[in-house]
């Protein structure tokens, strides 16, 4: 479903072209140019932010690409990019990536995550610990954690994928993923994990809460529902932040679109229509 | 040509032969006119088929150059013949990815081949003429389908069926890619046989049966060994589309960096792994390098198979 995705963008990227060059003279006198680079995850957000960021402020131009989260703050250091978007704190050390020295982070949205296993698996609730057990290749079948007697087929992201990382993390405490065996594959992108967990009987993977459908069931993590209303409550861990990182502090207009982008209005506005969660809502 | 230079050529007269007078007004009789534009267009053809071979050798050189820095960590042997490929802990053997990309081509050609030969002798010598009309049409547009759409429907459709036919846990696997890239390069294959046994002449065919062959001997005995070279050309096409095909493969592999010892146990390929991680790996990483080098790996086996089955194919035409 990738064609998809990139058709949406195009699509996206057009509407942006033709509704900004409409908006002739506001009343903002903000100049500048902003290179955006790095997860594709949050493009959709980053595209509707500039969109609506450069009907304000006409004399701004925003151009935003995504390439991998790991490219953001790598395009940052490089200095193509002036933002770097990214699934997680880059200037911090984590799982399998050092990280970025002088960059600074700012939070934009919350992306919720979620176990999911295809509707053949009578399993409804996982403990951390099970989940280690499932994901590192000690526990191969499902009547080992209350289900039917059937191996466990465990589908997983790539290495250098954010929302691996994320998972990895919040779900399974940092512990590893097991990375060889016969019940076991990896898959490219959030579509082909969706594609694989509805088609594949027993098989058990992690993904975005918006894309979880009804071919496939979301699991409860220590008896812990995925909702949007658990996840602000604090009940439920499996989340991350999305950033937007920059080398040292932001001036000018790169400052003026974070801020937009933390803004109340565009966080409780467009951000929730796009299935993120508002940074204000955890505290 | 200017106006003014037409203008002239017809107050003199239309004249074959003699000179006219060109826009700067300078004289150019017809014979070096003429030499002129032969000469510029043997130029053009022969800059352009030096562009090929510059474009050729410059993405092998530069995919070598950046491949090759691979080497200042690891070492040679590791590359070659370790199968732990784990960048996370910096172990990089490229054997399993190798060796998997060698036994998919094989195990596609294996099953394409006879396929597609026996598709394209049913096409030129079987059918009747409004099925081979309503046929060929029909392979032509299984060759523009885009790859991904295939490999939609190896993991949607091919996959479970697989696995209810087997009884196996997951049906991902070398025997999975191997069957959506047959369907693959199916059309390229017989259609190019199909129009070298079209080209054999007829009276090969009338020789054979006059000395009292029966059909079956004329087309495996006489035909097929006559579009030999054809068909080979063919198969050069399927292979080379096998190969490199990517997308179509990387849905249905599995993606393990395990060797692919059993038809349906997730493995991986160079291509497939190369567009699984090359939009996650750091810039200036051995990592990279390594992706890098495996693609040019990848160049390397594919002009090597090329070259081979050209030599092949040339010691066939002599005997």
């Amino acid at each position: 479903m990738k064609w998809f995705k990139q058709l949406s963008i195009a699509a996206m990227a057009i509407a942006l072209i033709t509704t900004s060059s409409s908006v002739v003279g506001a009343a903002s006198s903000l100049k500048g140019k902003i290179v955006i680079n790095g997860s594709s995850a949050l493009l959709p957000l980053t595209l509707q932010a500039a969109n609506e960021f450069k009907k304000l402020n006409p004399k701004v131009k925003i151009s935003a690409s995504a390439a991998g989260s790991i490219t953001g703050p790598q395009s940052v250091r490089k200095g193509i990019a002036d933002i770097g978007a990214v699934d997680w704190d880059a200037s911090q050390d984590v799982p399998g990536f050092k990280k970025f020295d002088g960059q600074v982070a700012h939070k934009v949205a919350i992306i919720p995550f979620a176990a999911v296993t295809n509707s053949n698996v009578k399993v409804d609730n996982l403990t951390t610990k099970q989940l280690q057990d499932i994901f590192s290749g000690k526990v191969t079948n499902w009547k080992d954690v209350g289900g039917s007697d059937a191996d466990i087929i465990v589908v997983n992201r790539a290495f250098g994928s954010g929302t691996r990382v994320n998972f990895q993390m919040k779900a399974l405490d940092g512990s590893e993923f097991m990375s060889k065996g016969s019940n076991y594959k990896e898959v490219k992108s959030s579509g082909d994990m969706k594609t694989a967990i509805e088609t594949t009987p027993n098989a058990i993977g992690y993904i975005d809460l918006v894309y979880v459908t009804s071919k496939m069931k979301a699991m409860q993590i220590n008896g812990v529902a995925p909702t949007e209303a658990n996840i602000i409550k604090g009940t439920y861990k499996v989340w991350g932040y999305g950033y937007f990182m920059t080398k040292g502090k932001p001036d000018g207009a790169t400052k003026a679109f974070i801020e937009y982008i933390q803004s109340t209005k565009f966080q409780n506005g467009s951000l929730k229509k796009l299935k993120f969660i508002p940074i204000s809502a955890i505290k | 040509m200017s106006t003014s230079a037409s203008d002239g050529q017809l107050a003199t007269g239309y004249e074959l032969g003699k000179s006219i007078k060109a826009g700067s007004g300078k004289t150019l009789d017809r014979k070096n006119r003429l030499l002129f534009y032969n000469r510029t267009f043997k130029v053009i053809c022969i800059f352009s088929a030096a562009f090929v071979c510059l474009i050729l050798f410059s993405i092998l050189f530069f995919m070598f150059q950046t491949g090759v820095l691979t080497f200042k960590e690891v070492s040679l042997t590791t590359f070659f013949f370790s199968t732990d490929w784990s960048p996370e802990t910096d172990s990089f053997g490229a054997l399993v990815f190798i060796f998997g990309t060698l036994a998919l081509t094989f195990l596609t050609l294996l099953i394409s081949v006879p396929f597609s030969i026996f598709i394209a002798v049913f096409l030129a010598e079987i059918a009747p003429k409004w099925l081979r009309n309503f046929l060929r049409p029909i392979l032509d547009i299984l060759v523009g389908i885009p790859s991904v759409v295939y490999g939609f429907l190896g993991l949607t459709m091919l996959i479970p069926l697989l696995r209810d036919v087997t009884g196996t846990n997951m049906g991902d696997g070398l025997l999975a890619a191997a069957l959506v890239l047959t369907i693959m390069v199916l059309p390229t294959i017989s259609r190019i046989s199909d129009d070298s046994i079209s080209a054999v002449p007829g009276k090969y065919r009338e020789a054979s049966y006059a000395l009292g062959s029966t059909r079956f001997q004329t087309i495996f005995k006489v035909v097929i060994p006559a579009a030999r070279s054809g068909i080979m050309y063919g198969v050069i096409l399927g292979m080379a589309r096998a190969i490199g095909e990517t997308m179509a493969v990387v849905m249905v592999i599995g993606n393990t960096p395990q060797i692919a010892d059993a038809l349906f146990k997730p493995t991986s390929v160079l291509t497939s792994n190369i567009v699984m991680q090359i939009p996650n790996v750091p810039f200036d990483s051995t990592w990279n390098y390594a992706l890098y080098m495996m693609g040019f790996i990848l160049l390397v086996i594919s002009l090597l198979m090329i070259i081979i089955v050209r030599l092949f194919q040339r010691k066939g035409a002599n005997v």
